[in-house]
């Protein structure tokens, strides 16, 4: 399979979990993939998660939280707006503008008993995604069947 | 109020599923996989919450 060809099996993989494995004709696969990430990712929502925003406080384990929710692709958008009611990637520093917001819209999250739960439901959902990027990849360089 | 030996089984049986239908190419051999998975996470997490139980909490 060409670059390209690859390329774009990987970008719709992303989009739409799923995508990449039924534009490679493996239909079953996309299928069970897109109800399982989709199912993962809203259970998660409705369990009051959060999608994770990189913090000053703890720059590696909040870069690595985000960079997995943002594998879920366009779903981390609706993640993010549900969470902050704004696209935030990032929380400001203490005092900064914008970071009083913020916090208290996470606060609001972490208070529910159920977040815990969301929060894992939603991160699995955005690692499991890139796991099908990955498996999109090997199948298009034709490593694996 | 949450239940949370159902979330546990949700969780184990949603995370097996994907990893049963990624890892195999059969239908057979994925459900296999998917079963041992499910009742390995659930049977994980009940012995650890079982040799955990005695553990003060703070």
């Amino acid at each position: 399979m060409s670059p390209l060809r690859t390329l774009l099996a990987c970008t719709l993989a992303w989009l739409v979990p799923g995508g990449g494995h039924l534009y490679l004709k493996r239909p079953f696969k996309g299928v069970t993939f897109f109800c399982l990430v989709l199912l993962t990712f809203f259970l998660g929502l409705s369990l009051h998660g959060r999608a994770y925003l990189v913090d000053d406080e703890q720059p590696l384990l909040s870069a690595l939280a985000t960079f997995a929710n943002v594998g879920a692709g366009p779903l981390d958008l609706l993640a993010r707006t549900w969470t902050y009611q704004e696209l935030a990637y990032r929380l400001p520093p203490d005092g900064q503008p914008g970071h009083d917001e913020l916090q208290a819209r996470m606060r609001a999250r972490v208070l529910e008993p159920s977040y815990e739960y969301g929060t894992t439901f939603i991160l699995t959902a955005g690692l499991m995604n890139i796991l099908l990027i990955l498996d999109a990849f090997d199948i298009a360089i034709g490593r694996k069947d | 109020m949450i239940s949370h030996i159902f979330v546990l089984v949700l969780f184990s049986a949603l995370v097996s599923i994907f990893f049963g239908v990624l890892t195999r190419d059969t239908l057979h051999e994925g459900a296999r996989i998917s079963v041992i998975l499910f009742l390995s996470m659930v049977g994980v997490s009940l012995a650890l919450a079982y040799i955990m139980a005695p553990f003060p909490l703070r």
